[in-house]
């Protein structure tokens, strides 16, 4: 390399490295939208109650464990693709376009799921806290519209919460929830509890709908290779970062979860159906008083809120990308031209949000178990189909392109981690009425998976109907933004008449 | 004034700023991608580069005779193992791209700096001299396209970056459905290639900025 250097060094590698990513910046944008807070406080409770299962602790151990797995392929065959950052891209480019789009269709409704999600998670949280500090007594729906309204102007004018505030909000959360779990370790019921970290509990019933609540508990993750091409080293640091994200999580929710149940002894299923999200302020809030109580409620939906706006964001940007393909309707490829937001994705997530939240209010449907838990499980479980089926395509595409990587990167992680992976799915889809907290064989068991199935098959139909009558745009496919000859308006104007 | 033809990346900073403000309508971002790829443009189109898929040559290393192409070009000279098109698109995008052609928009007297007192310091800015010249260039290529008439290669660039910056939301919005077909018509068959393929670039690098939350 020194050689072909010349002295003088050069402007143009200067410029570009400039605004280079590291790996903290890269691991504070995924751990902000993997939200710690929402997750200790208001997954496991509620997972808890509605599930009765306790072996939490040991789930997210475990999940962490196959990610970091899957994470050695997924990392190395972000380096080899356009758009990495979006699972469908992975998957057109390793098991064919038609899955692809199938995969595309999959994530759309897996992340507006986890968005609708968080909707009910907050009304149902904010509302006893409104009470309880201003003495009003509204109905949830109504503050989850005022959050929102708030998403949905930040996101059509494209305001992304600042990353210096999201990093201390991130940080505060994270010590938070930290301080708690050793304030519980201090109250008076503690008795360490080998219940969360039983590793018998990983193939008893139920162990299905634990691993998809800590799968639920990581997402955001796969959201690091998006800084490949941005990040100083795209070799080092994507790939430590994401390690470091996924461990960072994985011993921060297995300790908090674990200092939560054995604080709350016996009664920590019954306590966490009564107590909800509150169980987790509750069981530390005799040794910290009045004042560290409010400070985490009222960080508590600061996290909610900054989860929310970064995850609809990331989905409009997913929509954005799907409509410069040509995969969704173009109008959603469009920005508005003085602030770069893509204007119609953002629009239509909001959309889908306001009538969720406008059937669950007219239904009379709980917010908190059935739209915020039911929600993010439905979406866990997208997710983890979506890296499952990935998975495999990573040693479909090192099959056919084994340049640039040594052998365990190409088939003996992604082997490894297809297996794993395929295992949790089949417990995830067989455990699937422990973890809605249903009847075995009701509505929602199948509907779910079924929702997908169709989701994919219908993708499927639309990539083969694409191939037919637009080959440009099938040829585009799993392209993204990203790559010339995909783009929107001016390929688009430049491409129409071709048979 | 508005008579003589401008260089492409003048045209297309006059089509961004709406002409009774003088107020950019593409953010500094985009505007920088735009223009770099209208400098890059300029230099095809005075024959001193070549481009094919991502890879750039340059074929005649002479002066262009205006600073702006010219600087762009030493600067090739200088990086010359430097030739993926997406990284200059990048690297003149980063404010070397707009600072050229603004510099030259003053010069010419289409522009002039302004300068506002705010609480935080002074801000800096550029807004049109006159605002007929502003407006103009999009105005050309409406009417040509209402005309039906034919355009030269530097304005069937400016019409793709119009489209790739996005801007056509405003310059080309009130164009009917056939007069719209017309003029795509035009960008597909009569551009040339390699301009084709550097607007293309220019337009997966704006989708790029996009998605990199860094429009």
């Amino acid at each position: 390399m020194s050689t072909s250097t010349p002295v003088r060094e050069s402007q143009l590698s200067t410029a570009l490295a400039r605004d280079r990513l590291g790996v903290a910046a890269v691991v504070f944008f995924v751990m902000s939208a993997a939200a710690p807070l929402t997750v200790v406080a208001g997954v496991v409770p509620t997972g808890l109650a509605v599930t009765g299962l306790t072996a939490i602790s040991i789930a997210f151990l475990a999940v962490a464990l196959v990610l970091a797995v899957f994470a050695v392929g997924y990392v190395a065959m972000s380096r080899h693709i356009a758009n990495a950052g979006a699972f469908y891209a992975y998957i057109a480019r390793g098991l064919g376009r038609p899955l692809g789009v199938g995969a595309a269709w999959v994530a759309l409704l897996a992340y507006n799921s986890f968005q609708i999600a968080s909707y009910g998670g907050f009304g149902a949280i904010a509302t006893p806290l409104f009470a309880d500090w201003f003495g009003v007594d509204l109905p949830w729906w109504g503050i989850a519209l005022v959050a929102w309204a708030l998403v949905a102007v930040l996101g059509v004018r494209d305001v992304a919460v600042n990353g210096k505030v999201l990093a201390t909000l991130l940080v505060a959360e994270i010590v938070l929830v930290v301080i708690f779990s050793f304030a519980d370790m201090l109250s008076a019921d503690f008795a360490a509890s080998s219940a969360p970290l039983d590793p018998g509990s990983l193939v008893g019933t139920g162990a299905g709908a634990l691993l998809v609540m800590a799968v639920t508990g990581f997402v955001g993750f796969e959201q690091s290779v998006v800084f490949s091409e941005e990040s100083r080293d795209p070799r080092r640091t994507v790939p430590r970062a994401t390690y470091i994200a996924v461990a960072l999580i994985a011993v921060l929710y297995a300790f908090s979860a674990w200092a939560m149940i054995s604080a709350a002894g016996d009664k920590a299923v019954e306590r966490a159906g009564a107590e909800g999200p509150e169980l987790f302020f509750n069981l530390a809030s005799d040794r910290l008083g009045g004042t560290a109580l409010h400070l985490g409620h009222a960080l508590f939906l600061t996290s909610l809120i900054a989860a929310m706006i970064s995850f609809h964001n990331i989905i409009a940007r997913y929509t954005f990308s799907l409509g410069r393909e040509g995969v969704l309707p173009r109008a959603f490829g469009r920005t508005v031209p003085a602030t770069g937001a893509p204007k119609n994705g953002s629009l239509a997530q909001s959309a889908l949000g306001l009538i969720a939240i406008g059937i669950y209010a007219l239904a009379g449907w709980d917010p908190l178990v059935q739209m915020f838990f039911w929600g993010g499980t439905t979406g866990g479980i997208g997710v983890l189909l979506l890296i499952t089926v990935t998975s495999v395509a990573v040693i479909g595409y090192f099959a056919r392109h084994p340049e640039g990587e040594d052998a365990w990167h190409r088939v003996g992680a992604p082997l490894l981690g297809t297996v794993l992976l395929l295992v949790v799915t089949y417990l995830a889809l067989t455990n699937i009425a422990v973890l809605f907290g249903v009847e075995p064989g009701s509505t929602l068991t199948w509907a779910v998976p079924l929702a997908y199935a169709l989701l994919t098959l219908a993708g499927v139909a639309w990539a083969l109907i694409l191939r037919r009558t637009r080959p440009q745009v099938y040829a585009g496919i799993g392209m993204g933004a990203r790559s010339a000859g995909t783009g929107f308006s001016f390929r688009d104007a430049t491409s129409e008449a071709q048979p | 004034m508005a008579t003589i033809p401008l260089p492409l990346g003048d045209d297309l900073y006059l089509c961004a700023h709406d002409a009774p403000r003088g107020r950019c309508l593409l953010t500094p971002a985009t505007l920088g991608l735009g223009l770099a790829a209208a400098l890059l443009g300029e230099l095809v189109l005075w024959r001193r580069l070549d481009l094919r898929d991502n890879h750039m040559t340059v074929i005649d290393d002479r002066a262009t005779g205006d600073p702006a192409t010219t600087a762009v070009l030493g600067q090739l000279m200088r990086e010359s193992h430097h030739r993926r098109l997406r990284d200059w698109i990048s690297f003149l995008a980063t404010g070397v791209a707009t600072e050229l052609v603004e510099r030259r928009l003053a010069r010419a007297g289409l522009i002039r700096r302004e300068e506002k007192r705010g609480l935080l310091g002074t801000k800096v800015r550029f807004v049109p001299t006159d605002d007929s010249v502003a407006g103009w260039p999009g105005t050309r290529i409406r009417i040509a396209a209402t005309r039906g008439e034919l355009l030269d290669s530097p304005d069937l660039v400016l019409t793709g970056l119009v489209l790739a910056t996005g801007l056509d939301q405003h310059v080309l919005v009130t164009l009917e459905a056939g007069e719209r077909d017309h003029l795509y018509d035009q960008l597909r068959r009569r551009m040339p290639a390699m301009l084709q393929h550097l607007v293309g670039h220019a337009e997966a690098a704006v989708g790029d900025a996009v998605m990199a939350r860094r429009a």
